[in-house]
């Protein structure tokens, strides 16, 4: 079976004036299709970083990352953003809405970026009903719903392309404990459904959701 | 389009930005276009006083000077007194001009009086053969033929002092050249290089001669060119008189030509004025620049977002050009049609008449403002909306 994800010996260096910055040191693994993985690790270990490779956002100096089985590291800026667009579903710790387009439009915006003007109307109604979303609020602009209604818009948002994985950025940084919990509760129910999702987080209480745990530690795994 | 729709509502939300921003253009573009009507105005404006003399030669007697405009407008008695077109030299006009009509023009000013007890005036008289002045003037009242003791009064004249058919008018201090029975009043000429009959007196060569002591030694010959160019007339007329460089004998002005030059210095008082109106142009320019530049700083986060979930950069560059377009398609058309009020005002204000507003170069010139007015818009939302698509999406995303 083909990983989802897989880094193969990858090093990112951030050249800067002081001198270069090792950010990540030959790290290697892979994630599995329907894995639900958090990533934890002190700050300033290379999390971001990760997470920035991992979404595609950046690429590696050395090494090489494969998405589905595509090396990225050779792809320009128009095929990345395509990678992104088509495989990969971004959930934010500030959940990050349009503020100018309401609940229904947030989330049909990825759709709309893939094909243009042919929607389906429906689809973003069904994602939405699959993050428990109430009906009235599919109008609403984002300043007018809560923080844990924005998280479910985000990750319906997240959803809607159905993307290879879903990389979460400590969703749940932004929101009380309570809606934290039935935000990975949903989490946990759409990689039942067979989503995979990898979860950035220095929150142990998130890791539990995981089936696996990789720890980074000054640009290195350390288990 | 997604990206159309979040232009608008940006625009929407940030309306008084937006709106001061569209100020600027709509008054760019009424400082274009209405200084364009202008200018067309002018140029119709002179077009339509100039129209009759576009078709003449005009020769006089040689002073020196660079061609000159004719001695009709000042008439005789001036410094040019002395120099006259000799009886021969007409007679070689008429050859070298033939089948065009030569005609023979005396001129001079007199003081004269109108009725009994009236003021005591001077004003310019011409003289000219009665049969060439219908090729040369029209009649509003009365008839060309005026005898010997009867003359033809220009229309500004006629209506400045109250004359009509059968006034009389008496010529000279005192009346001591005699006096005059009004047989026609002319119809008004405008500006001319020829004759300028609008405030004149034209009378006949016969009571000229007998009244001023002339004989056949004239203030200028004008030519009505029927057949051939006015070009041509000129340098067959010069070829003819002005054998011997260092000893020329006559001026000869082509007014098609001044005509062109004339329109030509129009043309560039129009351009000039028009420019003076595109610094607005360029102010509201610099304006659209800078909002545009907020909006950019203002969404550099949400550039981010769009960014890392697969945006385009050309979908966030036509976000921003659309914003742009937005502000200048609806600033430029507010600003033409406020550019033809002021263009109506203005003419009114400046030429006293408004009826050459609609027209086709007025049209344009509205036209052109509008289109300038888009097109400045969008080139001044081009850097910004580069510079937003070409954020780097994770230092974007860190913008706080």
């Amino acid at each position: 079976m083909q990983p989802v994800i897989q880094f193969d010996d990858v090093v990112k260096i951030y050249p800067l004036k002081a001198g270069d910055v090792t950010a990540l040191n030959h790290i290697s693994f892979e994630v599995m299709r329907g894995e639900f993985i958090s990533i934890m690790g002190p700050s300033g270990s290379g999390k971001s970083t990760l997470l920035n490779l991992m979404g595609c956002l950046d690429t590696p100096t050395f090494g090489e990352i494969f998405m589905s089985g595509i090396g990225v590291r050779a792809m320009n800026d128009m095929e990345l953003t395509k990678l992104r667009r088509d495989r990969i579903g971004f959930i934010f710790q500030y959940f990050n809405l349009f503020p100018l387009l309401n609940v229904i439009e947030n989330v049909n915006f990825p759709q709309m970026l893939k094909s243009g003007k042919d929607v389906n109307p429906d689809k973003a109604k069904e994602v939405l009903h699959a993050v428990q979303l109430e009906e009235q609020l599919y109008t609403h602009t984002p300043s007018e719903l809560s923080g844990g209604q924005q998280q479910r818009v985000a990750v319906a948002r997240a959803l809607i392309n159905d993307p290879d994985i879903l990389l979460c950025d400590e969703p749940t940084g932004n929101l009380d404990s309570k809606t934290g919990a039935s935000i990975m509760d949903l989490m946990t129910e759409l990689n039942k459904k067979g989503a995979t999702i990898i979860c950035v987080t220095h929150d142990p209480t998130v890791a539990k959701y995981s089936d696996r745990t990789i720890r980074i530690v000054d640009g290195c795994i350390a288990s | 389009m997604i990206f159309w729709e979040i232009a608008k509502r940006n625009i929407r939300i940030h309306m008084l930005r937006s709106t001061l921003a569209m100020l600027g253009i709509v008054i760019g573009v009424v400082a274009i276009a209405s200084m364009g009507i202008l200018g067309n105005s002018m140029v119709a404006t002179v077009s339509e006083s100039l129209k009759s003399v576009g078709d003449s030669v005009i020769v006089s007697p040689y002073s020196g000077g660079g061609g000159g405009m004719g001695s009709g407008g000042g008439g005789g008695g001036s410094s040019s007194a002395s120099l006259k077109i000799t009886d021969q030299n007409y007679q070689q006009i008429k050859r070298v001009v033939a089948p065009n009509v030569a005609t023979p023009v005396y001129s001079t000013s007199d003081h004269m009086k109108i009725g009994v007890g009236s003021d005591d005036i001077v004003a310019t008289m011409y003289a000219l053969p009665s049969a060439d002045v219908p090729d040369i003037m029209k009649l509003q009242a009365g008839d060309y033929n005026n005898g010997n003791s009867g003359c033809l009064v220009g229309s500004t004249f006629a209506k400045d002092h109250n004359l009509k058919v059968g006034s009389r008018i008496s010529i000279g201090t005192d009346g001591s050249k005699g006096t005059l029975r009004v047989t026609g009043i002319i119809e008004e000429r405008g500006m001319s290089f020829d004759i300028s009959t609008d405030n004149a007196l034209v009378v006949t060569p016969e009571w000229f001669e007998n009244a001023y002591n002339r004989n056949k030694d004239y203030d200028e010959v004008v030519v009505k060119v029927k057949e051939g160019d006015t070009a041509t007339i000129k340098t067959n007329i010069e070829k003819q008189l002005n054998k011997h460089k260092d000893n020329k004998i006559v001026s000869v002005t082509d007014s098609k030509a001044t005509l062109s030059s004339i329109y030509s210095t129009f043309s560039t008082v129009t351009t000039f004025v028009t420019a003076i109106g595109g610094i607005s142009m360029v102010v509201a320019g610099v304006s659209i620049f800078n909002i545009m530049m907020m909006s950019v700083n203002e969404r550099i986060k949400e550039i981010g977002i769009m960014r890392s979930i697969g945006t385009q950069k050309k979908e966030v560059m036509s976000m921003f050009i659309y914003e742009a377009a937005i502000i200048g398609v609806i600033g430029s058309i507010i600003g033409g049609i406020l550019s033809v009020l002021a263009g109506y005002a203005v003419s009114a204000l400046m030429l006293g008449t408004t009826k050459y507003l609609l027209t086709t170069a007025n049209a344009l010139s509205v036209g052109e403002g509008v289109s300038f007015g888009i097109v400045i818009c969008l080139l001044c939302g081009i850097y910004p909306a580069w510079q937003a698509a070409n954020l780097n999406p994770i230092d974007a995303l860190r913008h706080e």
